[in-house]
């Protein structure tokens, strides 16, 4: 063989970047890098696959930036051209908005899956914390994407959408107006909207999701906690690499089947472009993971103990949301080795909640 | 207070006497011939023969009833049925009812009372029976009585501006008006169409005369067979007219801009303003179609031969929505009543090639819209086509207009704008069925190549597990 040998060649690569960045270094640390294996272990994958969504997002969303103008004027015209017009435009559109959901979803299923395997706890609040940072980016990405292709639902959507947040005391007129661009829903709202999808959010969500992401490696994956008192012998382990990565690999292959079934089969709408003022149509409702919380609000009385319905609902969500999210200080008892099934019992009401209410949602009028 | 007739009526006597004019004039009034005395309306004691006396206060006389009050001279008995059966009469008491609903029971002006009340039309002292001759509202009378209000623009500014005041002018020049005027009772004047007492604004829907309620109006004497007989015009107007496009519109669906009776034949006068005769009358609203048959090759031979020109082909009171089935040279058109297939008659290749033409886009719009319902259903966006097809509706529309010029080249040019829409819609709809089925597919293979990859990966993952279970 002759010393241009391809293999060879490959080698004299690996070597050469190996001498520069110790790459053996990284490659032995995957190797010793393990996932414990017992019958939890599967939720353990839908944080891979929310990072695989979230790939597809900004893939799918750089293709779609160069078409979309984010005016008034165009946005819902260069949106039907990309589904018109564009070679492969309407699978690009499809995809994104499907996997924005799909996203959303994974990052549910993996906060609740943290939640019961009790992962937040010491020494991992920070990626709890972190965690919660991007389901809240998730939901504005998802907020502010919806009102993008400037269509009736999505209009007369953000309209109530923002309207609840007018309702908080003394700062909402004021959120109402910086959010919007002004009194109403315009294309000043829309400009806005565009330039935190596109540049804000994304900044902060690789921000936090690279410290997410260190993290988790720095910490290892978190162990059931009846592992504690087990031998080393019993704690039944899979190496990360290949076995673990293998595995989510052919989770990603089939989410994203399932995406392009999603988008060949059901393709995203369009429906008609939003008109300022034309009278609202029936049936607006936000985005599915929005539904609970403007059903509850929806059936709140419009007094509540001597406050405005909204506004008590909103406190209620807000005091709850708090709650959740500052469960590592409260939660005491996990992190000496003893059973919380109080908090599983709360976690479990929460899921009950939200499907309820959603499902009303849906098919309440 | 009402007098007994067999009284001898002081009132009379000594007026009468005195030869005062009014009770002249009132020996010939109804009321008198009924035995009423003066004092019904204006009081007093007409059983005694002392002026003093009878003529005082005390007696209740009250001279001339004011302008306000003197409606209740005429109510007090003309609205009691009991008082009016004892005088034997038959007519209506509801008189003062219906006026208060009419236009005229505003108050005048400066003052009160009605601006019209009962004796503004029916006089005072020599009130006679509406059907005799000698009545002010006798119908050939009662033009002239109505006119002297409604043929005054300075009487008219005080109530209504914008009411014109030539209405009596308009209809001495038509039919019914130059019948009434040679003292024809039966032709309609005023109050057979405004009414009598229950006069309404004409924009009022429940006046008789609103655009709606026409057509009853006129064909109370029109469709009446024995009130016609002696003009020996037909009766079947009205219900030709209700069946007509026209009438289904105003009637049916009560659209006030569809043509009334009086939209062509005119209100008052013969002919609406502007219009030569009745058979021009169509281009007043359907200006377009008359301009292209004015400038088409049929306009000389109409009027070298006196043909109604939009009645020869569509008629007039029945005329019925028009269908493509009436162009051409097939049964049912109405080309063929004059064209026939002789070498020398080019209407008649022109009409049956116009036809083939708008059957032809008829047919590849149907086409069209079954392609695009097909991409629709298959959720592919063809809103694009879709919308383009109101142009080609558009054109449909204006190529039926067309027809009226008879230019074979001119609706060519027209109707081919419509097939580039219909072929352009087509294959767009085309493509997106053939795109729907391409997307199934290209699914289908990337389907297979995940499946493939995700078993190949599912073996080298059996395979590297169990190598390090053995090892």
């Amino acid at each position: 063989m002759n010393k241009n040998n391809p293999i060879k060649l490959t080698k004299r690569g690996f070597h050469w970047i190996d001498e520069r960045y110790k790459l053996t270094d990284l490659f032995s640390f995957l190797k010793k890098k393990s996932v414990p294996q017992y019958r939890a272990t599967i939720w353990y994958y839908f944080g891979g696959i929310a990072l695989l969504l979230f790939t597809v997002q900004v893939v799918t969303g750089i293709l779609l930036l160069m078409y979309y103008k984010g005016t008034q004027d165009l946005a819902y015209e260069s949106v039907k051209y990309i589904d018109t017009k564009v070679n492969f435009g309407w699978l690009i559109r499809s995809v994104h908005s499907w996997s924005a959901n799909l996203m959303v979803l994974s990052v549910f299923i993996h906060m609740f899956s943290v939640y019961f395997l009790k992962s937040f706890r010491k020494p991992r609040e920070l990626t709890w914390y972190t965690g919660i940072g991007l389901l809240l980016l998730s939901f504005a990405f998802g907020f502010s994407g919806y009102l993008l292709p400037w269509n009736e639902l999505a209009f007369f959507a953000t309209k109530v959408g923002t309207d609840i947040v007018g309702e908080v005391p003394l700062v909402g007129e004021y959120f109402l107006k910086l959010l919007r661009g002004g009194e109403d829903v315009t294309g000043a709202t829309l400009s806005r909207f565009f330039g935190l999808h596109v540049a804000v959010f994304p900044g902060l969500f690789t921000i936090l999701l690279a410290l997410h992401l260190i993290f988790i490696q720095r910490q290892g994956m978190t162990e059931p906690e009846d592992w504690k008192s087990k031998p080393v012998s019993e704690k039944q382990q899979i190496p990360f690499f290949p076995n673990f990565a293998l595995r989510e690999l052919i989770i990603w292959l089939i989410v994203i089947n399932i995406l392009a079934i999603l988008a060949v089969f059901f393709p995203w709408e369009i429906g008609n472009k939003a008109d300022l003022f034309a009278p609202a149509p029936e049936g607006i409702k936000p985005e599915w993971y929005f539904l609970f919380m403007f059903q509850v609000l929806k059936m709140l009385p419009g007094k509540m103990i001597l406050i405005n319905g909204e506004f008590f609902g909103i406190l209620m969500f807000g005091i709850g949301g708090l709650l959740w999210i500052l469960v590592p200080f409260w939660e005491k008892r996990t992190p000496i080795g003893i059973r919380n099934r109080l908090l599983t019992y709360f976690g479990i009401f929460v899921i009950i909640f939200i499907i309820i209410f959603t499902m009303l949602g849906f098919y309440l009028d | 207070m009402i007098f007994p007739q067999e009284k001898t009526d002081q009132c009379i006597s000594c007026h009468f006497d005195l030869e005062d004019k009014v009770a002249i004039s009132y020996k010939t009034d109804v009321h008198f011939n009924k035995g009423i005395s003066c004092s019904a309306c204006h009081g007093g004691d007409s059983n005694s023969d002392d002026m003093e006396l009878s003529m005082s206060k005390e007696k209740g006389f009250i001279g001339v009833p004011s302008r306000g009050v003197r409606i209740n001279s005429c109510i007090n008995c003309h609205s009691n049925a009991q008082i009016m059966k004892r005088y034997g009469s038959t007519i209506p008491t509801n008189q003062y009812e219906l006026l208060k609903l009419s236009v005229h029971s505003k108050n005048i002006i400066g003052g009160e009372g009605f601006i019209v009340d009962c004796i503004s039309c029916h006089s005072v002292h020599d009130i006679a029976s509406v059907r005799s001759k000698s009545s002010k509202v006798y119908p050939t009378k009662i033009v002239e009585l109505c006119g002297s209000c409604h043929s005054s623009a300075e009487f008219m500014k005080n109530y209504n501006s914008a009411l014109p005041v030539d209405q009596v002018v308009k209809y001495r020049t038509s039919t019914h008006g130059k019948l009434n005027a040679q003292g024809d009772p039966n032709a309609a004047e005023c109050i057979n169409c405004h009414g009598n007492h229950e006069i309404r604004a004409v924009n009022d829907p429940k006046s008789t005369v609103y655009a709606t309620n026409i057509p009853q109006v006129c064909s109370a004497c029109h469709s009446d067979q024995k009130k016609m007989a002696p003009y020996k015009i037909p009766t079947n107007q009205y219900s030709l007219f209700e069946n007509s496009v026209h009438g289904k519109a105003l009637l049916e669906k009560h659209d006030i801009n569809a043509p009334s009776c009086n939209d062509c034949h005119g209100n008052h006068g013969a002919v609406p303003p502007g219009v030569e005769s009745i058979s021009k009358v169509c281009g007043s609203c359907h200006a377009l179609n008359a301009e292209l048959f004015d400038q088409s090759p049929h306009k000389k031979p109409f009027d070298e031969n006196s043909l109604s020109e939009c009645e020869s082909c569509h008629g007039n009171h029945g005329v019925s929505h028009p269908t493509d089935e009436m162009l051409g040279v097939n049964e049912g058109a109405v080309c063929i009543d004059c064209h026939s297939n002789q070498s020398d008659d080019k209407g008649f290749f022109v009409a049956a090639r116009m036809k083939e033409i708008i059957d032809s886009l008829q047919l590849e719009r149907d086409e069209t819209i079954k392609i695009l319902d097909e991409a629709g259903k298959k959720s592919m966006d063809v809103s694009d086509a879709v919308f383009s097809l109101q142009d080609l509706r558009q054109i449909l529309i204006q190529s039926r207009t067309k027809v009226h010029s008879f230019d074979l080249e001119k609706y060519e040019e027209l109707t081919n704008q419509g097939f580039e829409i219909t072929t352009k819609a087509k294959s767009e709809g085309l493509a997106s069925i053939e795109n729907y089925y391409f997307r199934r597919k290209g699914l289908g293979v990337a389907t297979i190549i995940v499946t493939i990859l995700v078993i190949g990966l599912y073996i080298k993952l059996r395979r590297l597990e169990k190598k390090n279970s053995s090892a």
